[in-house]
Formats: C-alpha cells, structure tokens, sequence
C-alpha cells in the first residue's frame, strides 16, 4: 500500500510539472498565434488598451473596421469579435477579463439574436473559448463554471487548450492581419440562388437576457459608454427579431441603432460576401455609415 | 455510463475501496461485486437487468442439470439441455436482433415472389451488450457438456457464475471471456496487488487514449465525408475509408483495454481481445488479431464442430464451414444485409488459403538485420489492409444500396480535391504515430524501451501515466462518449 501511494503521489507530481510546463508552451503559442480565434480572443481578453472595443458575432468581426474609428476620432479602437456564435456567455466573460486590466471608453455591442434567444445552436458551450483565461476574473469564472468545465480547466492547463495544438503549432502563419486591428475583410460576392430569409423561432432564453442585463449594468457601472447595435442582412424576416434588445435599451436608456432593414443594404448582393457577413466594399460603407451616425453617441468621450 | 467518464471514474473508487475492504472475504467481496455490476447494467436500463437476472437463473438451473446428467452417464438428457441453453440463447437474440429483419425480408421475398404478406415492425428494444452475455451463457452450458467446467453447487458458485455474465467491466462490449478462468478466479479472494493495480491502470489510460484522441478524433473527419458522401469526391471517400479500420480499431480497441484494465485492477485476468490487426499476411490471421474473444468463441463452438461434422467432404467441407463461420460473424454485428455481406467477404478470402494449402499455417513476417520487416511483407500488409478496409466500407455502410452508392461515386467522382479539416487530421495524427510506434515496438522490438537518463529510469510508469494523461488532455474529444461497439 505505501508503495503505491509513493508511485501516486510521484505521478500526481509529475503530472502537475508536466502539465503546467506544457501549459506554459501553449499558453506562449497561443499569444504568438495569427489564427482567427487564437489571435483575437487572446488580445482581447489580455492585451487590449484601446478607447474603443466592438463587441460581438462573426457579424461583427467582418462588418466593422476599427481604422475607420480612429482615423476620424481620433481615438484607439479594437474589433474583439470572434466568429463560432458567439453569445452573451462569452462576451460577459470577456467584459470581466477586460476590466480586471482597464476601462475601455466606449463599447460598441452588435447585438446578435443568439445573445437572448434560446437557439439550438450557440449556448453555454460558447463560454469555453474563454478557458485560457481560467482564473482571469470573477465574471470569466462565473461563465465557465456555466459551461460545466471550470474545475478542469482549474485542475489541468492542458486542458485549456485541448485540441488546439495543430492551430497553435501553425498559428504564426495564420491569416489575421494585425494591422487591421481585429477586422477580418471577407472577399467575395453573394451568389442570390435559392435565398430565404433567416427565421429565428426561438422563445427568449432568461439567463441570457438576465447577462445581458448585467452586462449593460456593469458597462454603466463603471462608466463605459455603451451602444447596441444590429448590422444589415441581405435578406430580412419580417420577424421583429430584436425587440428585446430594443426595449432593453430603452429601459437602461442606452442608443440602440438598427441597420437591419437599412434599404442601403438589404438586397445589394454586391456588398455581401453571404446572406448575412458584407464583403469588404459592404463593411467598408457600413463602417462609414456608423462612425459618422454615432458622432453625437461618441461625441463624450472625445480626447 | 461507459468507461471513459467521470461518473464511471467515482463509480470504481467506490467499488475499489470496498471492494478491496472485504478482500479477505471471498463471498463478501464476489456479492459486493455482482451488486455493483448489476448497479451498473441497470443504469442502462432497469428493466433489461431483469432479463439478465432470468437469463442467468435459468442458466444457472441448465447448468445444474446438463452436470447431474453427465454424473448419471445420462448423455441424452445432458445433450437435450444443452440444446434448451442453445435455443434459448439464439432465440434471445434471434427475438431481440433479428426478429424484425428475417420478417421484414420473408414479406420483401414473398411480395417479390407475388404473394401478399406484411409484416409491422416491432419496436424491440435490443438489451446493450446482448450479444457479448448471450454468448457467455451459452459457453458456460456447452463447456460443461463438454466436461471443461464444474459446476459449482453452492450460493458462492451461483455469484461466481453471476458475476461471470453481469461482470461490469466487460458487460457492454466484452470482452467475451470463458467460464473456466473467470470461474477459477472468482472462486478465490483477490487480494490488494498494487503491481496488477498498476498495470491495470496504465491500460485503462492507454484505452482512454486509443478511445477519445484517435477514434473519436478520426470520427469528426470520417463522420463529415461518409454521412455526406454524395457531396464529396471519390478521393475524400476513398481516403475515409482507409481511416475507418484505424477509427474502429482504435474505437472497439481502445474500449477493450479500458474493459480489461479495470478487470486487472479488480483482480481479474480477462480474454485479450485486439493483437496488432493490421500486421498480418493474410486474412485468417487478421482474424486471430482482431476481436479475438469473438472469433475464437465461434472457431470453438460453430467452425470446428462444424468441421468435423463435413470432414468428409474434404476441402470443401472445411471451405463451407469457414463460411457459415464468417457468415454468423458478419451477422453476430446486426440484422442488415450489409453485415451478411461483411461475413460473406471475408469468408471469400479464406477460399485462396484453403486451396493453397495455407489456411492452418502460421505465415512469419520476416525481418531483416535491422529487425523491421523486410520490403515484400510491407507490401503485402499494405495490400491486406486495403481488402480490410472495402470490407469494412460494407460494414460502415447502413445499406447495401448506400454501399453501392459510394462505390458508384468512388468510380466517377474523381474532380474535386481532399476534404482537409486540418485540426482534426493534425490532432489524429499525431495520435496515430503514437499508436503506429506502440504497436510496431509491441511487434517486432518487445524489449525496446525508450532510453531513459538513469536517474528517472525507476519513474518510468509514473512518467508514462503522467505523459498519457496530458496527452489525453491535450489531443482527446470530450464530447463523444458512444462507442461503435455498443450497438451490437
């Protein structure tokens, strides 16, 4: 018996050395890494230092270009959306990382139905993308904890970046170009064969609701001033698919702009790569088009 | 709950701790655990537990009786109940299995024939694991006909006996172990051995691994191609196929080495199951490597009775019972026609062994000075994996007519380049290469280790289990817990 306790107790230890060594690797790959979802989650959650941060889906991350900001601002901004659906669960997560290093002047939140609704297809999972930063801040934890992963992700660093490692190994030749500040351009025209509008028949999902809540509580809390905002889709249900988000804003009292049906864009296919992303010649416009309505929005936190 | 997941890893500390508690009790422990077996199979489902209770009483009475009559030179009665046990068994299978698909093809066959016949399916629950307890049921009546195992007439030998078919290690998916040497070390205490705890151990890792970085990796790139061939080119298809053996191997592998690691943990020593499959020269021998606890069952109790039975048509007596041998392997799988057709293949490929005189002759890889095998045996275990690998497409396939779709778009499909998902193939590839270099050093260089500095040469289990624990960290899918096996 005491000799397996001493081979346990030797395993139990080298386990432990191994796999915070490894971590440490990963961990290292991980920051160097160019791949979409490495690049911008990792700068998100622990090296952002800009004015401005956009929040938001895949939807975000392809519409709206930071430069544009800066350039007529003349203030720093970051696009930290991330493709996968994104929901509530990872931006909530995201917001606590943040703000456990600093305070962002404004946020800009492109607001996705999968945010409140109870979809099939982007729930509490989503939070996982936020398991290197275990331990990061109370809110980060809070979601993983709701992913069901947090005491693994506790228990072994490893496991955080659990089947990542060809992404990391090649990450330093992916396709993210820093330069253009978490923007990730989509080149390309929409072929319109067969196109319907998207139905989101989803009832509305009350924890996310309740995080979004909290989000925007935390963001007035401590000062950010925050916007929600819906892109444009090429083709658009009648649904009033963002009602929630809209009286959700009025009752905090914070702007809500709303370019889902905006004529300019619904039903130009050469703007949009697919039914619902712009190409770049579409972000670009669209990106114009927002700097310039959201002047007043911005117009406090001017340097 | 299957092996590789955390409710199964508190399950077994709670079993060890007991069970090693009352290890100098031998009833106590053998009672303790058929208890948790049975805690276990009825977490499946509660009622199919039932049916396993009666299955094993009404052995258990069989076996009784067929030994009373052998005491009595009754050979008569002794034959008449072994037969019983063999009907019962099959028509538990054949009720459970392969009801629905006999009617289902005699109303095809007679509206084809213009007779009017129809036939409403049943919705027959099929009990998990049926196929691996019938099986056991059945040897422990044939072998005591046989004289090879003693019954047992006290309470203990009815737990020991009970603890043989519902043993939870290997109740879902085998493997399918004797009566005699379960038996023989039931009927002793087994007491704390940290070596064999160990050992155990280390294949349970090494399943877990086989399992969640290889199988279940290869299954998200297989799984997108096969449910999706239509869309996909003949060279993607053709590239699936040739990683689906690797897949099941791994899959139906990995589960044995979980199966037989928790047996050694518990004191038990349970049939071997997989032996490097893919290094052989021929068929026959894939099939002494593969699934081993299977084809050795039926080698035992359907090929060589039935061999001795046709021993007078020479050759083509044993050709035909290679191939009633292989048909039942290809339908012990399931009720499909696909599997009929996975056991008639592989029975063709005996025909080439027995006309040239091959079949019983052990054929030897040779090696050259370095010890690897020489250039021609590659290319001959190359070309054995390819025949594997089309007959496992029929296995894969959900029909004959989706079989023949696939190997109808592998003909014309030839535009279009590699379906790539790099993750998943990096990740499974790299795993592969671990398991490639296990099994080629377990082959062919057993007394290689992997050289060590002297000082941590002691710690080589603790840095082997270290290592395989973030490997499986690292590389394993978490979210996969069906095991391919599980279905039959």
């Amino acid at each position: 018996m005491k000799k397996l306790l001493i081979h346990i107790l030797i395993t139990v230890g080298l386990f432990f050395v191994i796999d915070r060594a490894t971590g440490l690797l990963l961990k290292h790959l991980y920051n160097q890494s160019n791949a979409t979802s490495e690049y911008k989650i990792g700068y998100a959650n622990a090296e952002t230092t800009e004015d401005i941060l956009l929040f938001g889906s895949s939807r975000c991350l392809h519409h709206i270009i930071p430069s544009v900001f800066e350039e007529a601002y003349g203030m720093t901004c970051f696009n930290a959306a991330d493709w996968g659906i994104k929901n509530i669960y990872y931006h909530y997560g995201l917001l606590g990382n943040i703000l456990s290093r600093y305070t962002p002047k404004v946020i800009i939140f492109e607001i996705h139905p999968c945010d409140y609704l109870d979809t099939p297809y982007s729930g509490r999972e989503r939070a996982g993308s936020l398991a290197p930063f275990c331990g990061m801040s109370k809110e980060c934890d809070e979601m993983l904890k709701k992913s069901g992963n947090y005491w693994p992700y506790k228990f072994s660093t490893v496991y955080r970046y659990t089947g990542s490692l060809p992404a990391l190994l090649f990450g330093r030749w992916g396709s993210m170009d820093r330069r253009l500040k978490g923007w990730k351009p989509l080149d390309g025209q929409l072929d319109t064969t067969g196109l319907k509008a998207e139905e989101f028949p989803f009832p509305v999902h009350q924890e996310k609701l309740l995080l979004l809540e909290q989000f925007i509580q935390i963001c007035q809390a401590k000062g950010i001033r925050l916007c929600l905002i819906v892109s444009p889709m090429y083709i658009c249900t009648e649904q009033d698919v963002f009602k929630v988000p809209r009286n959700l804003a009025n009752q905090y009292n914070i702007s809500f702009f709303d370019y889902f049906h905006d004529p300019q864009f619904v039903g130009h296919a050469e703007l949009f790569y697919d039914y619902g992303h712009l190409n770049r010649k579409g972000a670009t416009i669209f990106s114009k088009k927002i700097c310039n309505d959201l002047k007043d929005f911005l117009k406090p936190s001017f340097p | 709950m299957v092996v590789n997941s955390l409710a199964f890893l508190w399950f077994f500390l709670f079993v060890m701790v007991v069970y090693y508690l009352c290890q100098t009790k031998k009833v106590a422990q053998n009672v303790f655990l058929l208890g948790c077996s049975y805690w276990f199979y009825s977490q499946v489902d509660i009622w199919m537990a039932g049916l396993l209770v009666v299955m094993t009483i009404v052995f258990w009475l069989l076996g009784k009786g067929i030994y009373h009559y052998m005491e009595q030179e009754d050979e008569r009665k002794a034959s008449l109940l072994t037969t019983i046990g063999v009907i019962i068994g099959i028509g538990a299978l054949f009720y459970f299995k392969y009801l629905n698909f006999f009617a289902d093809s005699v109303a095809t066959f007679a509206t084809f024939l213009g007779f009017h016949m129809s036939w409403t399916t049943l919705h027959l629950v099929v009990p998990i694991g049926l196929s691996f307890f019938t099986f056991k049921l059945m040897s422990y009546v044939l072998d005591i006909h046989h004289g090879k195992v003693l019954p047992d007439n006290g309470l203990n030998g009815f737990i020991c006996f009970a603890n043989y078919i519902a043993f939870f290690p290997t109740i879902l998916s085998g493997p399918i172990d004797r009566p005699k040497p379960f038996l023989t070390q039931a009927n002793v205490a087994r007491l704390f051995n940290p070596d064999q705890l160990m050992t155990g151990f280390r294949r349970v890792l090494w399943g877990m691994f086989l399992k969640m970085c290889i199988a279940d990796r290869l299954d998200i790139y297989i799984s997108a191609i096969w449910n999706n061939y239509e869309h996909h080119s003949a060279i993607s298809i053709l590239f699936a196929s040739l990683l689906y053996p690797l897949q099941l191997y791994a899959d139906f592998g990995g589960y044995s080495e979980m199966a037989i690691g928790v047996a050694l943990m518990l004191g038990f020593k349970v049939a071997e199951n997989f032996k490097r499959p893919f290094f052989v020269l021929d068929i026959a021998s894939y099939w002494s490597r593969w699934h081993m606890s299977l084809t050795s069952w039926l080698t035992d109790y359907v090929f060589l009775p039935l061999n001795i039975k046709y021993r007078d048509w020479g050759i083509y007596g044993t050709i035909f019972a290679i191939m009633l041998n292989m048909t039942f392997i290809g339908l012990w799988h399931g009720a499909n026609w696909t599997f009929l057709l996975f056991g008639i293949y592989h029975g063709l490929w005996y025909i080439p062994l027995m006309v040239s005189g091959s079949f019983l002759k052990k054929r030897k890889i040779k090696v050259n000075a370095y010890g690897w095998p020489k250039q021609q045996y590659v290319w001959k275990m190359i070309g054995i994996y390819f025949i594997i690998s089309f007959g496992l497409m029929l296995f894969h396939s959900a029909t004959i007519g989706e079989f023949w779709h696939i190997c109808e778009r592998m003909t014309t499909h030839w535009q279009g380049g590699l379906f790539t998902d790099m993750s998943t193939m990096v990740n499974a590839a790299i795993c592969l290469i671990a398991l490639i270099y296990v099994d080629i050093q377990e082959e062919w260089f057993p007394k290689f280790q992997l050289p060590l500095p002297q000082k941590f040469n002691h710690w080589r289990w603790e840095l082997t289990v270290s290592v395989e624990i973030v490997a499986i960290l690292l590389f394993g899918v978490f979210d996969n817990n069906q095991f391919i096996y599980f279905q039959f």
